[in-house]
């Protein structure tokens, strides 16, 4: 069943054309790597599939709705982990994870029931009453990684889940991604991290230029998805690029 | 850094460079290449327009000169907190933004030098773009004459003089903070040193201090050799190490969300949390409602001294206290983004609705307060307090819609925007001014003037009411179209 369907969709920033006929599906149960170098388009992919840029062109279905017409209709439905972390606030993540309740109508015992899961499965227990914005990178990204996931969405879109995390906690976030898909969601990652996009994600798309390039089953192709980024970037993306020798280094 | 002395300067100088190229591109590309460039054209502009519109009224030169020097002061200790990184409001207005302000961390550079740089480059930078166009006062003070170059030269370099000792004042203050010593104490020492000079009955010895310009050469030279080392010793007092302790809370989110009986109730307890929790926690926006408070109440009794006419202080009071609307919503905005409600299913609309309720919570205690005070220390009559307390009301939400309508989630920001500080500044006067005339013309208010007034304050802050309403669509298709 499909969850995500994007045709020919199209975003520039005055004359950058930051995405550039974008074309992709993602089913329910799949974890989808979204895989590219810096300014590939990404996150702007991401940004208007949860509606908050509105595509210049293309069509977009996330669950049955039209994030570029009902982008809170959209929001609801799915879980957002952005890039870019949240900007300082004075809230506690115990108040914070409660704030993100309140604005998605969950019921107050269910988000002490995902509080108390999230700071033991991600360990911030002792941290709940510190201010967020006391928080170190890696604390803050837990606490962002749990808001996304507080609802149980059917579809979650995650702009580089392993930032700032330590090795175990990384590991922890991995398996729950692969889990949380094999329960018939929808798990969306942009990353830059090959290894990781091999290891555990279902299939890859490799985004160049603004655009899909090409599409990878780990595991079931041969070749290497390193080799396969590689060619897809270097015949694809006209941007600033590393000279391939230099990669050998 | 490297120790050798040479060294120092050099990499100090190569610092510098890189600080004032940062900071021009900051602004002209945060505020739109010309626009910014207008920006000094229009504070010329201010300067002298008010100038000449007080000499018109019969004020005093030597008032306008110590008003103007009053505001570099002020100024100035408004600015040494962008030297900083330890306060709230650096960390989240310039501290995502000066990629060289940050290289301490990464950089071999000794914190003191970047922040002395910085300063430094701050000092200058500002002496030109904002002191520079005040002094032009100095034009219509003393006449389009040959030595009208010359004058306004002078008054430059005395406001910058008083621009530079308020920042130093500022820079010791954050100084002692890192060392351990509580804001209240050196707020308390200031507090007590300032009732001192008052109570001593020393206002020329206070004005010779504020007015370089007018001063007695030894006490001119005094105050540069004072306010460079107090500079100086307020870096090497710094403690760059100083780092405050994670700050816990226990859980108040549920309850006062719960509290709330509003749509909104999770953004405005969010944001009053936010508030209330920072640096200078839920007295900063009665703090800028003191300040505004003085600066009236000093305006009140200088056009008694002049005229003999006390305004009606209702009136007066009520028209230009809620002018402090625009930095209770600065601070309401400070603590987050617009961008960072676009991951939640919230509209920015709802959002702009929250800020406002918040506005309302907040905004009312810190403006009604001085407000009482105000009309039982100037003796208003019964009438012209209740049409002040309407006109506070009325104009305070106006200016807070005007406010959200032009400036956005951006506040700060667009006091550097030619464009729409000017129309900020248009849309102000369009109310303030003829309620102004008002409040000196007809003393005590009469009914008629009164109901006038009554009137006119309904119909602001039924313009504000629309204009913040209207604000949520418009930014909001501005971000989504980014």
């Amino acid at each position: 069943m499909v969850a995500i369907r994007v045709d020919g969709l199209c975003k520039s920033y005055g004359a950058v054309r930051a995405v550039d006929g974008m074309d992709l599906t993602v089913d329910r149960g799949e974890l989808f790597g979204f895989l590219g170098p810096n300014g590939a388009g990404k996150t702007t992919t991401i940004r208007a599939l949860t509606g908050q840029v509105r595509p210049d062109a293309g069509t977009i279905r996330v669950l049955e709705t039209d994030p570029a017409v009902e982008p809170l209709e959209t929001r609801r439905q799915v879980g957002i982990l952005p890039e870019q972390g949240s900007p300082p606030s004075f809230l506690t993540p115990r108040e914070y994870l409660e704030f993100v309740g309140r604005i998605r109508d969950l019921d107050p015992d269910t988000v002490a029931e995902q509080i108390a899961l999230w700071a033991d499965r991600l360990g911030f227990q002792s941290k709940l009453e510190t201010l967020h914005t006391d928080l170190s990178r890696g604390q803050q990204q837990k606490v962002m990684i749990a808001q996304a996931f507080v609802h149980e969405p059917a579809v979650v879109f995650i702009d580089e889940p392993l930032a700032n995390l330590d090795p175990i906690v990384q590991e922890v976030v991995k398996r729950f991604l692969v889990a949380y898909a094999a329960e018939g969601n929808a798990v969306f990652v942009s990353t830059h991290n090959i290894d990781v996009a091999a290891e555990i994600c279902s299939r890859v798309g490799i985004v160049a230029d603004g655009r899909l390039v090409a599409e990878r089953t780990p595991g079931a192709d041969d070749e290497p998805l390193l080799e396969v980024f590689l060619d897809s970037v270097d015949d694809a993306d006209a941007r600033d690029v590393p000279a391939g020798d230099l990669i050998e280094r | 850094m490297s120790d050798a002395p040479d060294g120092q300067f050099r990499t100090a100088r190569a610092v510098f460079v890189a600080l004032a190229l940062e900071e021009w591109r900051l602004h002209t590309r945060l505020f739109g290449g010309w626009r910014f460039a207008a920006f000094p054209v229009l504070i010329a502009g201010l300067a002298v327009g008010a100038t000449v519109a007080l000499l018109e009224t019969g004020t005093d030169p030597a008032t306008i000169s110590l008003g103007v020097h009053v505001l570099a002061v002020g100024f100035g200790l408004y600015s040494g907190t962008a030297g900083f990184a330890g306060s709230d409001m650096l960390e989240n207005v310039f501290g995502r933004l000066s990629l060289v302000l940050s290289t301490a961390e990464t950089l071999p550079l000794s914190r003191r030098w970047l922040l002395g740089a910085f300063l430094l480059k701050d000092a200058a930078f500002y002496a030109l773009v904002f002191v520079l166009p005040m002094a032009t006062a100095a034009i219509p003070l003393g006449g389009l004459t040959a030595g009208a170059i010359p004058a306004v030269s002078a008054l430059w370099l005395s406001l910058s003089l008083a621009f530079v000792a308020g920042m130093a004042l500022t820079v010791a203050g954050i100084a002692l903070r890192t060392r351990g010593v509580p804001g209240w104490a050196i707020v308390g020492a200031i507090a007590i040193l300032a009732g001192t000079v008052w109570t001593a009955g020393e206002p020329g010895l206070l004005r010779s201090i504020l007015v370089p310009l007018e001063a007695p050469l030894p006490v001119a030279a005094g105050l540069v050799v004072a306010t460079v080392a107090v500079a100086v010793g307020s870096l090497v007092l710094y403690d760059p190490a100083y780092a405050r302790p994670d700050r816990t809370a226990s859980d108040r989110f549920a309850s006062l969300a719960d509290a709330l009986p509003l749509e909104d109730d999770a953004l405005v307890s969010k944001t009053l949390l936010d508030v209330s929790r920072s640096s200078g926690g839920v007295w900063k926006p009665f703090v800028s409602a003191a300040i505004l408070l003085a600066l009236v109440a000093g305006l009140v009794g200088v056009v008694r001294e002049i005229t003999g006419i006390e305004p009606a202080p209702g009136i007066f009071f009520g028209a230009v206290l809620g002018l402090s609307a625009f930095t209770t919503y600065n601070w309401l905005t400070q603590f987050d983004s617009l961008e960072a409600y676009l991951v939640y299913p919230v509209s920015i609309e709802a959002v702009f609705r929250a800020k406002r309720t918040a506005f309302v919570l907040v905004g009312t205690p810190a403006v009604f307060v001085p407000y009482l005070g105000a009309v039982v220390w100037f003796e208003a009559t019964l009438l012209d307090a209740a049409v002040g307390a309407l006109l506070l009301a009325g104009y305070g939400l106006y200016y807070y819609g005007l406010t959200v309508y032009v400036a956005g989630f951006d506040p700060n920001e667009f006091l550097f925007d030619a464009v729409r500080f000017g129309a900020f500044t248009a849309g102000v006067a369009v109310a303030v001014v003829p309620t102004l005339v008002a409040g000196f013309v007809v003393v005590p208010p009469s009914p008629s003037v009164a109901a006038a007034l009554a009137g006119s304050s309904l119909g602001f802050g039924a313009v504000g009411y629309v204009l913040s309403s209207r604000a949520g669509p418009r930014w909001d298709a501005r971000y989504r179209a980014r």
